[in-house]
């Protein structure tokens, strides 16, 4: 197989500012190109990494590689409340919005519903009680998450540039608002491969109901090879599209049948042995085989013991299944997964976080079937200690306004201009909070953080420079946090 | 946030104002850049190897290094080999048989021949377009839509190849086929080139959404016509090849006077329909005429009838009517609208007096309407005249009331107890009710400048509906039996709700409590003097059915997903600032970039409806002295025959990009194709004809140390099928493969586990049925946010920008989805019933699927291996003979030797 590495750019010398070279995506123009060892040139140009070499056959794509700098973090689990969750009702406390509540206010807001100057306030529907040893402010929303406020790290201030689901949702999880782009789960695997060959390096378990809108664009790979896109993980029956023996075969047959397949395949191969992408291809049957072992193993969750599938609520009807999913994240971290996506929500309108009609409702029903398994994947982590090692990240696309969307009922719109995103672990500070909203949670406000900056974040503690991590692809060197580049934010980071 | 901010580094920026400024000519000794000349064939001292020109460049390089050519391909992978380049399909038996015993020397030029004929080359060749010009079939983003009849293009490029249209027309109707003068209905469909990308139906920054489709227009043009790369000029001067910011701002201007895409499709008469249509409405008149003059008299000996009756002094037995309001517009009011019975109505704007059908009618000029109350609400008849020359809202594709023009109307929006009456699209008159929504709508052409007689009807009982046109039923349904209570009024010559209203003049508007009887409304467009009383007059059962058989010819129509101008009078262009639309900075002409030199865009005028920019720009493009267009499209060709392009990069000859391996061969294919009058078709011959193509696959030692990536092409590139071909080959094994050409995509089945990644799991996929769901990859539905599992695991094209080049990855995926897979599990077992039906034993079916996989006799060897495959299966796994053969086909379809074409 003939894979790049062409993550290192060239750096940013003056005369050079796009930020690449030509050898760079010399790979991918020739990539269609299937007959030569190309990699072998590649590997004298100095081209691939030494650990691109040491992988020799089985390497290829998704071989580990080595990070710019010495990571904090090993995995990212990224907990993705698809709709917007409200801030105002889950950790920004603010207390002069309760008094407002029914009133029309001028304010300045931009949502769904279009650009408004005015509107009328919802007050928050829960109350703030202070947590932990920082003392801070969390929504009755939330009881057991918030239990570890002190390991972990509030940005109040996120904002990001479109507040519609379509664009948003495309610019939380690829850095654009435009499709086309891979994601973060993407830029991970291509940047450092993964440690498990006989998994998925950058895995996705979505809602029940659905995916979220805009389906595989949200794990898909862009314009990099299909190798880097998500994979959807089911939490039970057949983990991996695909990955069960079909109905009616044996396992020993199966192999039986791979054996006279490499037979055949090896015939072949005896009078074309210079070309490495037939014999890559004899590998992969073997590497396919060997993940219906592991997948399955990874998703099985009988020999957990009950103290810890009780820390997830799985025996709960109402936190099983994002239990589950929370459960089997931290089985895929220990079995060396990469990225690790979990939707809570799916589908539209109310089968996720986006409340237009009865905030109430919605709400109590999302926290209430996803706090106790995050609580539990924070708790469980921390005891194994994983915690340190695994970045965990909580949020939406966007945030909710403070105001009504409508004349009546307690549903509000979207917001893109200030919301609430948490992380915890790997490598980030404990029991703080950066950045805040105005005092209705309307606007970021102080020290404003863009998506980018959160993406910075999240590679920087995989060991990856954000702005050095780059893929040629239409005359650009592109970059998830953009050609302008974004910094780490520092304040969060321990 | 803007695209331009993402991609462009901020040192650029601060840079790109400063740069902007100047306008130094700009040069560039860039290979591409030049001018293409003809270059003299090498002349070598062996030429026994050389069969045509391109040999002989390829030899002077292989000996300039001291290689060989690699020795020539067998029959059998050969055929192989030309058989999937030119159809995507692998050869028939009966085509192999036929090539292994024509020792005639033109046997190989007439398999050439025949593959070039076949319909299924189109097929091929068109995906490697529908690559470099983002074709998919929904727009993405949330909603993911459909868009509406974007196969026509699709079909529109298979055509094309397969009628061999010369590249150049090929390149200017997708650009500007609607410019052309006599533009076809073809060439409209060609432009849905502009149509293909993604569109955010809710975007946070409109302007700026505009804008990005523009220089997504732009973008793909220029990299898929010319092989530039402009990406970095949107935001500063390109920093490798001479391209200001100032001329990506010229050359997008070619795109700014297109109309926002709309998510819809035009209606568009077919070809010579216009004609026919005009000789049929003729026709149509003239037998109207004869049945009106029939009616005339009727009404005449009516009117003499109630004369009669009133100087005779007996008064008459009717008594009762159903009639219950009549606007006749003969009072004038400007603030209200009379009723003879007192259900007085409002004027809003200026609807003004004429002369009318009887006195005085009401003119509404579009701006204005009236207002008068809900008068019924059960059973009724809406009566009036209405005349006009305009066309109507709505498309006549669609006739449903309320997407019209109002006349007499109740919308309500939703699905709710309402009714009304619209002018609609090409002078059709359309009426409906709601809950459930049913409609009924008449032929088009009453947009004639004639009065004409209107009566809808609506009986509660029966739920029935009823509309007349001067007398003549033209369309009746059952609706609902509710009371059609939901409007509060209703509005005269406009939607109720809003929109733009009626141009035109309506009298005498009745009212009636009861669904008056075709006589009675035959009387009332007949104006008798006394009503409907006067239906015994009009009640001839002959008559009546003469009236109603009376058919207005229809135009055929299409639908077209296709460009549209705003008008002749394009904007100026201007740059925009760090590609901020909203940053506008100095004006620019529309042109062409700089460093190309000559031939410069040629001066150009404005065409009836469009600004003619397009048409300038295709012109230029497909000029002979181009610099590039020959060039590209013969490295494409090159590219997909010879496994990479000659310039490998082959979506950008810039700076950025590669060099050519063989640059003086590239000019002299570029001339060819030029000379050739750039017939695709005469194209590959050359190429395939060549001593080059026809090389083995097999390395040499010499060759792999010298030249490992085959730079100078000493031997043939061996390559994996495409995920289409992968797909195709399948279903070709097994022979359930359907080569039916054209048409709406079809949805072969789908995993639900991969339908669950959908938003809308069930919603999100449609139903074909087997016959369908067998047709060329080609046609399956392509959904941004839902990509086939199997197609997409073979590196399918992305279709959100321009894909010059695939990837051909090998991964696990592939291998899990070949072997566990229901699509390949179902054609195994196929594949195993074809052959139990068409072979009488176990070692005569494996032989047979040998066969059909590889193309080639099989060895003693493979069959050896496969029968003692299947002689385990049914001895020791204990399976039947069908069962073991499906498996023995299910290893066959995952070797290496099916995939991969030597």
């Amino acid at each position: 197989m003939k894979f790049p590495n062409n993550r290192f750019s060239s750096g940013r010398s003056p005369g050079d500012l796009c930020g690449h070279t030509r050898r760079e995506f010399l790979w991918q123009t020739g990539a269609g190109f299937t007959s030569l060892g190309l990699i072998d040139t590649l590997t004298r140009d100095g081209f691939f990494d030494k650990l691109d070499r040491k992988s020799g056959g089985e390497g290829g794509p998704l071989a580990p590689k080595a990070p710019h700098h010495a990571p904090k973090a090993k995995a990212c689990i990224f907990l993705f409340m698809y709709g917007g969750p409200s801030h105002v009702d889950t950790f920004d406390y603010k207390p002069k919005l309760y008094p407002l509540d029914g009133k029309t206010i001028d304010i300045k807001t931009k949502g769904r519903g279009g650009s408004k100057a005015k509107g009328r306030v919802v007050g928050p529907k829960w109350k703030f009680k202070q947590y932990g040893e920082c003392g801070k402010y969390v929504s009755d929303l939330f009881p057991h998450v918030g239990r570890y406020v002190d390991d972990m790290a509030f940005v109040h201030s996120m904002y990001a540039d479109s507040p519609l689901h379509g664009s948003a949702m495309l610019m939380m999880n690829s850095g654009r608002i435009f499709s086309g782009a891979p994601c973060l789960g993407s830029w991970v695997n291509y940047g450092l491969g993964t440690e498990n060959q006989n998994l998925p390096g950058f895995v996705v378990m979505l809602d029940k109901s659905g995916g979220p809108i805009s389906g595989a664009k949200n794990w898909h790979s862009g314009y990099m090879p299909a190798v880097y896109q998500g994979t959807v993980l089911r939490p039970s029956g057949e983990p991996i599209l695909d990955l069960n023996v079909p109905d009616g075969m044996s396992d020993r047959e199966q192999r039986r049948l791979l054996d006279a397949l490499k037979e055949q395949n090896e015939a072949h191969l005896s009078s074309r042995s210079d070309d490495s992408d037939l014999a890559a291809r004899i590998q992969s049957y073997e590497l396919a085989y060997r993940m219906q072992s592991h997948a399955p193993e990874a998703i099985d969750i009988a020999n957990e013991d009950q103290s810890t599938k009780d820390l997830y609520g799985i025996d709960d009807p109402k936190t099983e299944d994002f239990g589950r999913k929370c459960l089997l994240a931290r089985r895929m971290v220990e079995r060396g997964v990469r990225f690790i996506q979990i939707y809570s929500g799916g589908n539209h309108n109310d089968h996720n976080w986006d409340a237009h009609g009865d905030l109430e409702d919605n709400h109590n029903k999302h926290a209430g079937a996803t706090d106790k398994p995050i609580a539990g994947l924070l708790a469980d982590l921390k005891q194994r200690g994983l915690l340190d090692s695994t970045i965990v990240v909580w949020g939406g696309e966007f945030g909710r306004q403070p105001t009504a969307e409508y004349a009546k009922g307690t549903g509000r719109d979207h917001n893109s201009a200030g919301f609430t995103m948490w992380l915890a672990g790997g490598g980030i500070k404990k029991g703080v909070s950066i950045g805040t909203t105005d005092e209705l949670g309307n606007e970021a406000v102080e020290k404003p953080m863009h998506v980018k900056h959160l993406h910075a974040t999240i590679l920087h503690q995989m060991g990856l420079d954000p702005n050095r991590l780059s893929y040629f692809h239409a005359g650009l060197a592109q970059r998830l946090v953009g050609t302008e580049g974004a910094k780490p934010i520092s304040d969060l980071i321990a | 946030m803007l695209r331009g901010l993402l991609i462009c580094s901020l040192p650029a920026l601060l840079a790109s104002t400063a740069g902007a400024q100047e306008s130094k000519p700009v040069e560039s000794d860039w290979w591409a850049y030049q001018p293409v000349v003809r270059p003299a064939v090498p002349v070598l001292e062996n030429m026994s190897w050389v069969r045509s020109p391109i040999d002989a460049f390829i030899l002077a390089g292989l000996e300039a290094k001291g290689l060989q050519p690699a020795p020539p391909a067998d029959r059998h992978a050969l055929l192989r080999r030309v058989t999937y380049d030119l159809t995507g399909l692998p050869p028939t038996q009966t085509e192999i048989d036929a090539f292994i015993a024509d020792e005639s020397p033109d046997a190989y030029a007439k398999v050439l021949d025949r593959l070039l004929a076949s319909q299924q080359y189109g097929v091929k060749w068109a995906q490697h377009w529908l690559d470099l010009v983002r074709y998919a079939e929904t727009e993405g983003y949330e909603r993911d839509n459909k868009k509406p009849f974007v196969w026509r293009y699709r079909d529109w490029v298979v055509d094309a190849l397969n009628a061999d249209m010369p590249y150049g027309d090929f390149v200017t109707k997708q650009l500007a086929g609607d410019e052309l003068p006599d533009a076809k209905v073809a060439d409209h469909i060609a432009t849905g080139f502009f149509r293909l990308g993604t569109w955010d139906d809710e975007p946070t920054d409109r302007p700026q959404h505009l804008y990005d489709d523009y220089d997504g227009m732009a973008d793909t043009t220029a990299r898929g016509m010319l092989a530039i790369s402009m990406g970095c000029a949107r935001c500063h001067d390109h920093k490798k090849d001479p391209l200001p910011h100032r001329d990506y701002h010229s050359f997008l201007s070619f795109f700014e006077n297109v109309a926002p895409y709309d998510m819809r499709a035009r209606e568009m008469p077919l070809d010579g329909a216009k004609v026919q249509y005009d000789e049929a409405m003729k026709a149509y008149r003239a037998s109207r005429g004869v049945v009106q003059e029939k009616l005339k008299l009727r009404a005449r000996e009516a009117d003499r009838a109630a004369l009669e009756l009133a100087s005779s002094g007996i008064p008459s037995k009717v008594t009762a009517s159903p009639h219950v309001a009549s606007y006749s517009g003969d009072e004038a009011s400007p603030t209200e609208l009379l009723d003879a019975y007192g259900n007085n109505g409002t004027v809003h704007g200026q609807v003004v007096q004429v002369d009318g059908k009887r006195g005085q009618a009401l003119r509404f000029d579009g701006d204005d309407h009236c207002r008068i109350p809900r008068i019924v609400e059960n059973s009724f008849t809406v009566s009036f005249f209405v005349r006009t020359k305009q066309r109507g809202n709505g498309q006549s594709g669609d006739t449903r009331w309320f997407t019209g023009t109002g006349l007499v109307d109740g919308e309500v929006p939703g699905i709710v107890d309402d009714w009304g009456i619209s002018w609609h699209s090409d002078g059709i008159i359309s009426a409906g009710t709601g809950k459930p929504e049913k409609f009924v709508a008449s032929g088009p052409g009453y947009n004639d400048g004639e009065w004409h007689h209107v009566a809808f009807t609506r009986d509660q009982e029966s739920g029935r509906i009823v509309l007349y046109v001067d007398g003549q039923l033209v369309g009746e349904a059952r609706g609902s039996k509710r009371s059609l209570n939901s409007p509060e009024d209703i509005v005269i010559g406009r939607m109720r709700p809003g929109g733009a209203g009626f141009k035109g003049d309506i009298d005498e508007l009745s009212f009636y409590k009861a669904a008056l009887t075709q006589p009675q409304v035959i009387a009332l467009s007949c104006d008798a003097a006394h009503g409907i009383f006067a239906a015994p007059f009009f009640a001839e059962e002959t008559l009546v059915n003469e009236l109603n058989a009376l058919r207005s010819p229809k135009i055929e129509t299409v639908q077209v997903l296709a460009v549209l101008e705003r008008g002749r009078d394009a904007p100026d262009a201007f740059i925009r600032l760090r590609g901020n639309v909203h940053a506008k900075g100095e004006q620019v002409p529309v042109g062409v970039p700089e460093m190309l030199g000559e031939p410069r865009l040629a001066p150009f005028e404005k065409l009836e409806h469009s600004s003619g920019r397009r048409l300038a720009l295709a012109s230029w493009i497909v000029r002979p002295d181009n610099r590039l267009t020959w060039r590209v499209i013969a490295n494409r060709l090159w590219q997909h025959h010879f496994g990479r392009g000659i310039v490998s990069s082959s979506n950008d000859f810039g700076v950025l990009g590669t060099r050519p391996t063989h640059p003086k061969l590239l000019d002299w294919l570029a001339c060819e194709v030029v000379e050739q009058g750039s017939s695709l078709k005469a194209m590959h011959r050359v190429m395939m004809m060549s001593s080059t193509y026809r090389m083995s696959s097999q390395a040499s030692e010499k060759g792999l140390a010298e030249d490992p990536l085959n730079d100078s092409f000493w031997r043939f590139n061996r390559r994996r099928l495409t995920a289409e071909e992968v797909r195709d080959s399948i279903l070709t094994a097994n022979g359930t493969i359907n080569l039916e050409l054209g048409g709406p995509s079809v949805y072969p089945p789908l995993p639900r586990a991969v339908l669950l990644t959908a938003s809308r799991p069930d919603a999100a996929w449609g139903q074909s049925n087997a016959r369908q769901a067998a047709r060329r990859s080609i046609y399956i539905h392509v959904k941004r946010s839902l990509p086939e599992p199997l197609l997409a695991a073979f590196d399918r094209a992305d279709t959100d920008a321009s894909c010059p080049v695939r990837f051909a990855t090998v991964q696990p995926t592939q291998a899990l989805s070949m072997i566990n897979g229901d699509f390949a599990n179902l054609q195994a077992q196929r594949f195993a019933d074809r052959l139990m039906l068409e072979q009488k034993d176990m070692a005569s079916r494996l032989h047979r699927a040998l066969q059909l996989v590889s193309q080639r006799e099989p060895t003693k060897v493979d069959l050896q291996r496969l029968q003692q495959l299947a002689g385990e299966l049914q001895g020791e796994f204990g399976r039947s003979e069908l069962q073991a053969l499906q498996r023995c086909c299910l290893v066959l379809l995952n070797c290496n030797e099916f995939l991969f074409i030597d």
